[in-house]
């Protein structure tokens, strides 16, 4: 069974048409990326999957359980979770608080009155352990704006991560990266989506290559192409649609 | 993050304790009195702060609850003869409370300026009944209660003595503001926070965030709603002042005064408000002018209130005498004092 199924997604903003149906399955632990150019309806498609807003036609499944119209809580819940392309923090809250946040959540303790976080050595423990997985083991006590821009990518990251996910969903992660900080995130993100599904937008040709199992082209709110990174790169409609004038 | 067991904060905490126990013995008729009203005041700004201080939710409607609390309690008292002080003040919370839930419901999904206009607008209906629902509340003569005695095990307290009040205020609300302060660190209270911060990614990250932030708005309700109770009692008389409008500013004043940043910014804000507005009251008629002004001054030059300024100096005098490294611990053990 795969683990997230879209179905003739659809979705427009009165009257403005962005996904005209897509279709797709991911099976668990694979490595999913959708590229497309600016404004197909890459983010809007996460978007649908992660609850923001429902899709106005067709169903998405996540662990055969028809989630179209859950709101985003419950998808995290059931294992689903989402980073931003726009850097998406508690600016004033330390780092550390801001990854005990999704990690307390996990273990059910959101609006308890009584009990803690600070208290529960787990879930201190478990924090710092994705702090490490992320590289911010240093910035534990920096209040997140305080951060540079790569680091706070990691913070999004990091955060994402925290509510132990099983399916991850990946906007830009190394955008506006530089070259080593994109090849050091690559690692990361090879490391942390180990045996995990994961879907990832990308721009950048060399990340999709390098982390993807396969790649799908969004191209004017559908799927223009799904494959193998081979096939893909080998597709003349890609070439013609997207890879030919847009790889940096 | 572990300032609960900071050493200084521990044995200031039994210093404030052993001063409120011995107090009476110090403190006579109207002084006494006044330090009653500051506890009672107390709760009220506390919660109100975890409204506006923690939460980022600015409100103009928390006289309704207080004024509920206080008119309950009054209400049950006139109409069950014989029942127990503890209980009506029990009951009266309960009720104020279940309005809390009601008037939180209807105020699910609106923040920011919608919500404060809505609880301004709430508060405004809630008076409007009180002054219409006369036989009930008494209208403008309001009504006079006789708060009856309480009979502990082997103690009788006579809520018309001004140390045996204290005590029962102190004994009630005491803890309920150390528990107000021990919520600020429990998953709930750190929740508040971060979606004061950022509401949106909380909900990715698997927190109903309409619930909890009703869960706070009915826990603030009930807690004005004790404050009222206890004030009503304490004055032996609820008029329709208890809900009204200036009620409400009287809380912002004090809960600005003293400073949002902090845990302790309305307690020192409702200490400074009465007895100021006790002092000015004695040299003019046009206090609430000089209140006015001075509220003016605040917000335009501290907006972090009292307690901003003095952490300013604690601030300045530690980067004085020691390198300025301190700085960053600093800012994190106060990460809700934010903006
Ligand atoms: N909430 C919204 N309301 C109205 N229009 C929207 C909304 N969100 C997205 N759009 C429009 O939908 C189209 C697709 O936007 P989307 O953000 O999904 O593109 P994208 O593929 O993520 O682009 P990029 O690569 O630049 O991030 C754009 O034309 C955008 O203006
Ligand atoms: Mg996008």
């Amino acid at each position: 069974m795969p683990i997230l199924e879209a179905k003739g997604i659809h979705k427009d903003f009165s009257g403005l048409e962005v996904l005209t149906g897509v279709d797709f399955q991911l099976a668990a632990g694979e490595r999913f990326a959708i590229i497309g150019p600016n404004g197909a309806g890459k983010t809007t498609l996460f978007n649908i999957l992660s609850g923001a807003f429902s899709p106005t036609r067709g169903n998405v499944l996540f662990k055969g359980e028809d989630i179209s119209r859950k709101p985003p809580h419950l998808r995290n819940r059931l294992g689903m979770s989402r980073s931003f392309q726009i850097t998406n923090v508690f600016k004033e809250i330390s780092v550390f608080d801001n990854v005990l946040a999704g990690v307390r959540s996990r273990e059910g303790l959101r609006c308890h009155y009584l009990r803690r976080p600070f208290k529960n050595r787990g879930l201190l423990e478990r924090t710092d352990e994705i702090l490490m997985q992320v590289g911010l083991e240093n910035e534990r006590d920096t209040p997140a704006h305080e951060l540079a821009y790569g680091q706070q990518r990691a913070l999004e990251m990091g955060i994402t991560l925290s509510t132990a996910p099983d399916l991850i969903l990946l906007d830009e992660p190394t955008a506006g990266m530089s070259r080593q900080e994109t090849e050091d995130a690559v690692q990361m993100i090879r490391r942390v989506t180990e045996s995990k599904a994961c879907i990832i937008i990308e721009h950048d040709m060399n990340v999709v290559f390098s982390l993807a199992d396969r790649i799908s082209v969004l191209h004017y709110g559908v799927i223009l192409a799904c494959g193998l990174p081979e096939e893909i790169r080998n597709d003349q409609r890609v070439k013609d649609a997207y890879l030919g004038q847009d790889n940096q | 993050m572990a300032r609960s067991h900071n050493p200084v904060s521990r044995f200031g905490l039994w210093a404030v304790f052993v001063i409120l126990a011995v107090l009476p013995l110090i403190l006579r008729g109207y002084q006494l009195r006044l330090v009653t009203e500051v506890i009672i005041f107390s709760l009220y700004a506390v919660s109100y702060n975890l409204l506006l201080g923690y939460a980022g939710l600015l409100s103009f409607g928390h006289a309704m609850f207080f004024g509920t609390g206080a008119f309950a309690v009054a209400i049950l008292l006139e109409h069950f003869a014989g029942l127990p002080l503890l209980l009506a003040v029990t009951l009266a919370t309960a009720f104020t409370t279940a309005t809390g839930f009601v008037v939180g419901c209807l105020l699910l999904r609106v923040k920011g300026t919608p919500f404060a206009l809505l609880t301004l607008a709430f508060n405004a209906l809630f008076y409007a009944i009180a002054v219409k629902w006369s036989s009930l509340t008494g209208g403008d003569d309001g009504l006079i209660i006789d708060p009856p005695q309480l009979d502990l095990w082997l103690l009788t307290l006579d809520p018309n003595k001004g140390p045996d009040f204290y005590y029962l205020s102190l004994a009630i609300l005491g803890p309920v503001i150390l528990f107000c302060w021990y919520f600020t660190y429990t998953a709930m209270g750190r929740t508040v926070l971060l979606m004061r911060e950022n509401e949106d990614r909380m909900r990715f990250l698997g927190y109903n965030t309409l619930l909890a932030r009703l869960s706070l708005f009915t826990l603030t309700a009930g807690l004005a709603g004790l404050a009222g109770s206890i004030y009503s009692l304490f004055f032996a008389f609820v008029s329709i002042d208890a809900i009204s409008i200036e009620t409400t500013t009287t809380v912002l004043l004090m809960t600005f005064i003293g400073g949002t940043g902090h845990f302790a910014g309305p307690i020192l804000g409702a200490g400074v408000f009465i007895y100021l507005q006790n002092f000015l009251s004695e040299l003019t008629e046009n206090w609430p002018l000089i209140m006015g002004v001075l509220f003016i001054l605040m917000v335009l030059f501290t907006p972090g209130g009292l307690v901003g300024i003095i952490k300013g100096a604690a601030q300045w005098t530690a980067s004085r005498r020691k390198t300025p490294d301190l700085r960053k611990g600093a800012k994190n053990r106060h990460a809700h004092s934010g903006s």
